[in-house]
């Protein structure tokens, strides 16, 4: 089956406690699937963007070997409030 | 003949690949309009007839889309090598030396001993860490800095170029040894990956949230140019004498001078030994189209040397200039 916005979002939310999650399907018509995620979770507080990117990058693993392009933003939800407040 | 074959259907690749999964099938992505890609269908052509136990397939790339999207084509002529239905190398460009040896490569040998499987992946580990640590900053892109080959890289290097970093490059559609081999040795499954001293940062995502926390220019190592050195030098302080020896000790009798006259103007200054640094002695020569040392500065832009500064003083101008006034 073909990797979906809503297949994203479930798995981020059961595997590593997001608490919200934005997919943006950035396929352009014809081409190989591209998604860009904002991913918001508890999980994330005290690592480093390296280590963030590998828990999104792990918990997609499958799905990243039909993704061609695959865009990622990871935050605290105290680094989302702040975000959301600018 | 019978190992040389066209696919024009996704259903025909799945089924020649199926078909074939014993051995090593080739297949080459070309488009009738690239003169490349005739030339190439001839190599393949000759390997075809030494090579009897391989598959070579054409696939018209335009014409079979879901076949050339799946495995990222992205220009012609692109050579995928497959094994027991699984792709096992890749090979951009019309590269004949590079596609024969290829061929004569994997479609020799195969199985092996249970333990031959451990040398080949011993030695792509020390591959691996050779390459990031080749250079104080390594990215690992898709082409090559001067040809990006996606969207990703393209990107990134524009930001590595923005901030001046210094860094070398490896063109992963070149080597699907390394593209695959280095995925797992980083645990990063995608591309461009940027190391700094042998240390993964991270892809494109990571670089650009390194650009908005300002912490870019302290991850990654920088070009600094000789000029921007000798700017940065001349701007040291309001007045900077660029001379032979310091303020305690004029190692030449102009030095000595200047620092007498200098020092009776009462105006602050700082100096740069010039007998310590050649690179800046001869850089500022050329930078200030200026021959001789001493030289001076006020605000970075260069007053001259001894005889002009003795000009200045003996006109009553002198304090006024090094003020940086008119």
């Amino acid at each position: 089956m073909s990797v979906t916005p809503d297949l994203i979002r479930k798995k981020l939310i059961a595997e590593i406690g997001a608490i919200h999650v934005d997919v943006e399907d950035t396929s352009p018509s014809r081409c190989a699937a591209s998604f860009k995620v904002l991913v918001v979770s508890p999980q994330f507080e005290g690592k480093q963007l390296l280590q963030r990117h590998r828990m999104v990058n792990n918990c997609l693993a499958q799905e990243l070997k039909e993704i061609h392009a695959f865009e990622q933003k990871t935050l605290t939800p105290e680094q989302w409030e702040k975000q959301k407040a600018q | 003949m019978a190992n040389f074959t066209d696919a024009a259907s996704l259903q025909q690749f799945d089924e020649l690949l199926k078909n074939n999964s014993k051995s090593l099938t080739v297949v080459h992505f070309h488009a009738p309009w690239a003169p490349q890609c005739s030339q190439m269908n001839d190599v393949m052509a000759e390997l075809a007839k030494e090579h009897k136990h391989t598959m070579f397939v054409k696939l018209e790339a335009e014409a079979v889309p879901e076949v050339s999207e799946k495995y990222e084509i992205t220009s012609v002529p692109t050579f995928l090598f497959f094994k027991g239905g699984e792709k096992i190398d890749r090979l951009d460009g019309a590269h004949a030396p590079e596609l024969t040896n290829k061929v004569q490569r994997l479609g020799s040998g195969g199985g092996g001993a249970v333990g031959a499987g451990d040398v080949p992946k011993e030695d792509l580990n020390q591959r691996l860490k050779r390459l990031i640590n080749a250079a104080p900053c390594m990215l690992f892109m898709k082409g090559s800095p001067q040809e990006p080959r996606c969207g990703f890289s393209r990107q990134i290097i524009q930001i590595l170029k923005d901030h001046n970093v210094q860094y070398s490059s490896f063109d992963i559609l070149s080597d699907e040894e390394v593209r695959q081999g280095l995925k797992t040795y980083s645990n990063w499954p995608t591309y461009p990956q940027v190391y700094v001293s042998g240390e993964l940062i991270g892809g494109l995502d990571i670089v650009k949230e390194l650009v908005e926390s300002g912490e870019l220019e302290n991850t990654f190592p920088k070009t600094v140019s000789l000029e921007n050195r000798l700017k940065s030098l001349i701007n040291k302080s309001p007045v900077m004498l660029f001379m032979k020896g310091n303020k305690e000790a004029a190692k030449c009798g102009f030095s000595r001078q200047i620092l007498e006259i200098m020092n009776n103007t009462g105006v602050e200054y700082d100096t740069f030994d010039i007998l310590e640094d050649e690179e800046v002695r001869q850089g500022l020569k050329t930078y200030s189209n200026w021959p001789t040392f001493p030289q001076l500065y006020v605000k970075g832009d260069l007053i001259g040397g001894l005889d002009i500064v003795k000009e200045l003083l003996e006109g009553g101008e002198l304090v006024s200039v090094l003020k940086g006034e008119n």
